[in-house]
C-alpha cells in the first residue's frame, strides 16, 4: 500500500509541476498539432514525426520540454492517422490500416462526423489505459530488473531485434532477421566499448565515434518515404463531415468492454519489443472479429471494429514505453526514436534509469492525451482542411526539415552524407520487402549486445554456459531459441502435424 | 505464386548475392582485428572472448547464413531463372527514371549544396525542383528539375570541392540564378495549377524560417552560415533586431 501511496504521490508532484508550468502549454499544443498533421497526411508516420523532433528539440531545450515535445507528437501522430482512415480509406499511418476498415463505411454512409468523435475518444482512453499499465507495470519490472545483469541484457537486446524481425517482416521472416543483423552490423562500427578498438573505420576520423542514431533514424524513416512519396497520386474524394464531432455517450458506455479489452490488447502489444502501433491495432481488430456478438459486422461499418483498433493502436504507446524505460528496449519505431532522443541527452534508458523521469513522461503523457482528445474535437475541420494538401508539396519541405535536423544534432555535414547513405540502402530494403524498424533497432541495441555479451563472456572466463545456467538468462535463452526454431519449415511441419494428430 | 512474389524471389537473388558479398567482405575486414591474442589500447587481449572481433564475427557470419538461405529461398522459386531478365525482376522504366531524378536531386543538394551554398538558396532551389518535377508524374519535369540541382551540384562539387572554399559565393549566384529560371519555367507551366502557384511563396519562406529558427531560436549550428542570404540575416539579426530587446 505505500509502494501505491509513494507511486501516486510522485505521480502528483510531477504533474503539478508541469500544470503549473506556462511553457508545458506551448510546447504540448504545438507538438501535439504537429503530430496530428503528421498523422493525417498519407505518406508522413508518428515514426517520422518523432524522428524528426528528436532532431530539432532532442538536445536544444531543457529534456523535461524536448519529452514533452516527442511524446506529444507521438501521441497525436498516431490518433492523427484516423483522419485519412475515416474521410479517405487511406490509412495516415500504418498504424490506423485497421481504421479504415470500418470507419471509411461509417464516413460513406454519412457518420463520419460520428467515427472522428468515437476515435478521438477512444484514442484518448486507449492512451490512457497504456500510461496507467505503464505507471503500474513500470515500477514492478523496475524492482525484476534489478536482477538483470549482463547476460541478460544480451539476450534481452537479441530477443527484442529477434522478435522485431519475426513481427515487422511483409514477406519472408528471414528478412527481417537479416534486416536486425545489418542493423547490429551498423553498431559495430567505430571504437568498440570495452577496449577501444577501432572497428571498420577505414581511416575516416569521423567514424570512430560510430554511425549516430539521429541520422540514421532520419535516413531510414525519412529518406525512402521521400523517395517513395514524390509521385502524381490523384487526389481521393475526401468524405463530407456533417453536425459536429462529438462522442457518441450512448455507444461509448455500449462499448466499454469492448474499449478496456482493446486498451489491454494495444498495451500487451506495443509492451513486445519493438512491435509497433500498426500490429496492435490488427491484433486487437482480429479479437474483436472473434469474440464479439457483431464480428459478422466487421468491415462494414462496425463501430465495436472502429473502436477495437483505434483504442488498440493509442495504447500501445503506454506498452511501448514500458521496456523502453525498463529494459532500455524499444517497444516500437517510434519508440526507438524517442530513445535515439534519450541518448542525445545522455540519459540511458533502463534499470538505472533516474525515477523521476518516469513519473515525469507519465504525467506527460496523460497532459498530451487530454491535449489531443480537446485538439481532436475542436479543431478536428483545420485537420481535414489539411488532408487536402498534396504529398508532392509537404514531403520537399520534410526533405529540408531533415536535412537542417540531422546537421545540427552534432556531426555536421558528416551525419548528412551518413543519412542519405542510409536512406538510399533503406529505400532499396523497403523495395525488396526488408522491415526497417529491426534495422533501426539493431543500430540502437547493437552497442548494448556487444558490450553485454563480451563483458559476460570476460566475467565467465569464457564460460558460454553463463547464457544458460543462470535463472532469467535460461528462460531468455529459451525464447531466443523456440523463437528461431518457431521459423524453420521442418519444426513448423513436425508442429503442425502433432496438432493434427492431437485435434 | 502471384506476379508480385515471382518478381520479389527475382529480386530476392540479387539481394541475397549483394548481401553474401557485404558479409564476406567484411568477415575478410574483421579478420584485421586480433581474435586470439595481441595487447590493444594497453589491455593484453589473451584469450578470445576479450577480443573486439568476436560479435561482429557472429553477426557476420549469421548474415552470410541467412543470405545463403535467401538465396536457395529464391532459386526454388525460380527466382535466379527470372533474375537476368528486365521482366522478370519487375523493371519499369517509367520508376526508373523517376527513381533516378530523385536520386539525382538529392545526392547533389546533400553532397554538393549544403555544404557549399546558402542553405535557404538550396533547399528553395530543391523544394522548387521536388514539386515541379514530380507534381503532375511528366518525365520531362522530373529531367528538367533534375538537371537543374545537378548543374549547380557540380559546379558548387568541382569549384569548390575542399572545404577551405566552401564560404565563395559564385555557387550561391549560379544557384540562385538557376532558382529563379526554374520557378519562371514552373509559373508559366502552372497556368491553371493552384499547386504550382503556392510553390515560390513556400520556397522562400519554409527554408529561411527553418534555418533562422534553428540558428537564432535554438542556437544551433546551420550548414554553410556564411551563405549569401544567411549571413545577411545574421548580420541584422544581431546589428538591428536583437539590441531591441537587450537594450
Amino acid at each position: 500500500m505505500d509502494f501505491v501511496l509513494t507511486q501516486l504521490s510522485g505521480f502528483a508532484g510531477a504533474f503539478t509541476a508541469l500544470v503549473l508550468d506556462p511553457l508545458t502549454y506551448a510546447y504540448l499544443i504545438i507538438s501535439v498539432f504537429l503530430g496530428i498533421t503528421f498523422g493525417a497526411l498519407p505518406g508522413l508516420t508518428a515514426t517520422l514525426a518523432v524522428t524528426i523532433l528528436t532532431g530539432f528539440f532532442g538536445n536544444k531545450i531543457p529534456l523535461d520540454y524536448a519529452l514533452i515535445a516527442l511524446l506529444g507528437a507521438y501521441v497525436g501522430a498516431i490518433y492523427g492517422g484516423s483522419y485519412p482512415a475515416i474521410l479517405l480509406n487511406i490509412p495516415g499511418t500504418a498504424a490506423s490500416a485497421a481504421t479504415a476498415m470500418d470507419g471509411h463505411p461509417l464516413a460513406k454512409a454519412g457518420r463520419a462526423g460520428e467515427a472522428l468523435g468515437l476515435t478521438t475518444t477512444a484514442s484518448f482512453i486507449g492512451t490512457l489505459i497504456g500510461t496507467i499499465a505503464l505507471l503500474i507495470f513500470v515500477w514492478l519490472l523496475l524492482l525484476l530488473s534489478q536482477n538483470i545483469a549482463s547476460p541478460e541484457k544480451a539476450l534481452l537486446a537479441l530477443f527484442g531485434i529477434l522478435l522485431s524481425g519475426t513481427l515487422m517482416s511483409e514477406d519472408l521472416v528471414i528478412k527481417g532477421w537479416i534486416a536486425g543483423l545489418i542493423g547490429l552490423a551498423m553498431a559495430m562500427v567505430g571504437l568498440d566499448p570495452l577496449l577501444s578498438e577501432p572497428r571498420y573505420t577505414f581511416g575516416w576520423s569521423y567514424m570512430l565515434s560510430g554511425f549516430q542514431v539521429v541520422p540514421v533514424l532520419m535516413g531510414a524513416f525519412a529518406v525512402p518515404q521521400i523517395i517513395d512519396g514524390m509521385r502524381h497520386i490523384k487526389a481521393g474524394q475526401i468524405a463530407q463531415v456533417k453536425g459536429r464531432i462529438l462522442p457518441n455517450l450512448p455507444a461509448l458506455r455500449r462499448y466499454m468492454p469492448t474499449i478496456a479489452r482493446s486498451g489491454v490488447i494495444g498495451t500487451g502489444v506495443g509492451a513486445l519489443p519493438g512491435v509497433g502501433e500498426d500490429v496492435a491495432g490488427w491484433v486487437s481488430y482480429g479479437v474483436g472479429k472473434t469474440v464479439s456478438e457483431e464480428g459478422d459486422e466487421f468491415g462494414k461499418g462496425s463501430l465495436e471494429g472502429l473502436l477495437s483498433s483505434e483504442t488498440a493502436n493509442n495504447a500501445c504507446i503506454g506498452g511501448a514505453l514500458i521496456p523502453l524505460l525498463v529494459l532500455g528496449i524499444p517497444g516500437s519505431p517510434p519508440a526507438a526514436a524517442l530513445m535515439g532522443a534519450f541518448k542525445i541527452n545522455n540519459i540511458i534508458p533502463g534499470p538505472t534509469i533516474d525515477p523521476a523521469i518516469i513519473l515525469r513522461v507519465v504525467a506527460i503523457m496523460v497532459l498530451a492525451s487530454f491535449t489531443m482528445f480537446i485538439m481532436g474535437l475542436f479543431t478536428a475541420r483545420v485537420f481535414i482542411k489539411i488532408l487536402r494538401i498534396p504529398q508532392v508539396v509537404f514531403l520537399p519541405i520534410v526533405m529540408v526539415l531533415t536535412a537542417i535536423g540531422s546537421f545540427s544534432v552534432g556531426g555536421g555535414i558528416n551525419d548528412l552524407y551518413l543519412m542519405l547513405g542510409v536512406g538510399f540502402v533503406a529505400y532499396f530494403m523497403n523495395l525488396l520487402k526488408f522491415p526497417l524498424a529491426p534495422l533501426v533497432i539493431g543500430v540502437i541495441l547493437g552497442g548494448l549486445f556487444d558490450e553485454t555479451f563480451r563483458r559476460s563472456l570476460l566475467i565467465s572466463g569464457g564460460d558460454l554456459t553463463v547464457f544458460a545456467l543462470r535463472p532469467v538468462a535460461g528462460i531468455l535463452l529459451a525464447l531466443n531459441v523456440a523463437l528461431v526454431l518457431s521459423q524453420v519449415p521442418l519444426v513448423k511441419r513436425s508442429f503442425l502435424k502433432l496438432r493434427g494428430r492431437t485435434a | 505464386m502471384d506476379d508480385d512474389t515471382e518478381v520479389l524471389r527475382a529480386r530476392d537473388f540479387w539481394g541475397a548475392v549483394v548481401l553474401m558479398g557485404l558479409s564476406l567482405f567484411f568477415l575478410w575486414r574483421t579478420l584485421d582485428i586480433p581474435l586470439w591474442g595481441g595487447n590493444r589500447a594497453g589491455v593484453s587481449a589473451a584469450a578470445w572472448y576479450t577480443s573486439a572481433a568476436i560479435v561482429p564475427l557472429g553477426i557476420f557470419l549469421a548474415l552470410l547464413l541467412l543470405s545463403i538461405t535467401l538465396l536457395v529461398i529464391s532459386i526454388r522459386a525460380g527466382g535466379a531463372r527470372r533474375a537476368l531478365s528486365a521482366v522478370g525482376i519487375g523493371w519499369n522504366p517509367d520508376e526508373a527514371v523517376r527513381f533516378s531524378a530523385i536520386g539525382v536531386i538529392l545526392f547533389f543538394y546533400i553532397a554538393g549544396l549544403v555544404p557549399r551554398v546558402d542553405f535557404a538558396l538550396s533547399s528553395g532551389l530543391l523544394i522548387t525542383a521536388l514539386t515541379f518535377g514530380f507534381h503532375r508524374g511528366l518525365r520531362p519535369r522530373m529531367v528538367l528539375a533534375a538537371g537543374a540541382v545537378a548543374l549547380c551540384g557540380v559546379y558548387a562539387l568541382v569549384m569548390h570541392l575542399p572545404q577551405s572554399e566552401w564560404a565563395a559565393h559564385d555557387d550561391d549566384w549560379l544557384t540562385l540564378l538557376v532558382w529563379g529560371a526554374l520557378t519562371a519555367v514552373m509559373l508559366v507551366r502552372a497556368r491553371g495549377d493552384r499547386v504550382l502557384k503556392v510553390v515560390p511563396a513556400i520556397a522562400v519562406i519554409a527554408p529561411l524560417v527553418l534555418v533562422s529558427a534553428m540558428a537564432f531560436g535554438f542556437r544551433q549550428n546551420v550548414p554553410n552560415r556564411g551563405g549569401l542570404v544567411f549571413k545577411q540575416i545574421e548580420y541584422h539579426y544581431y546589428v538591428n533586431i536583437r539590441p531591441i530587446w537587450r537594450s
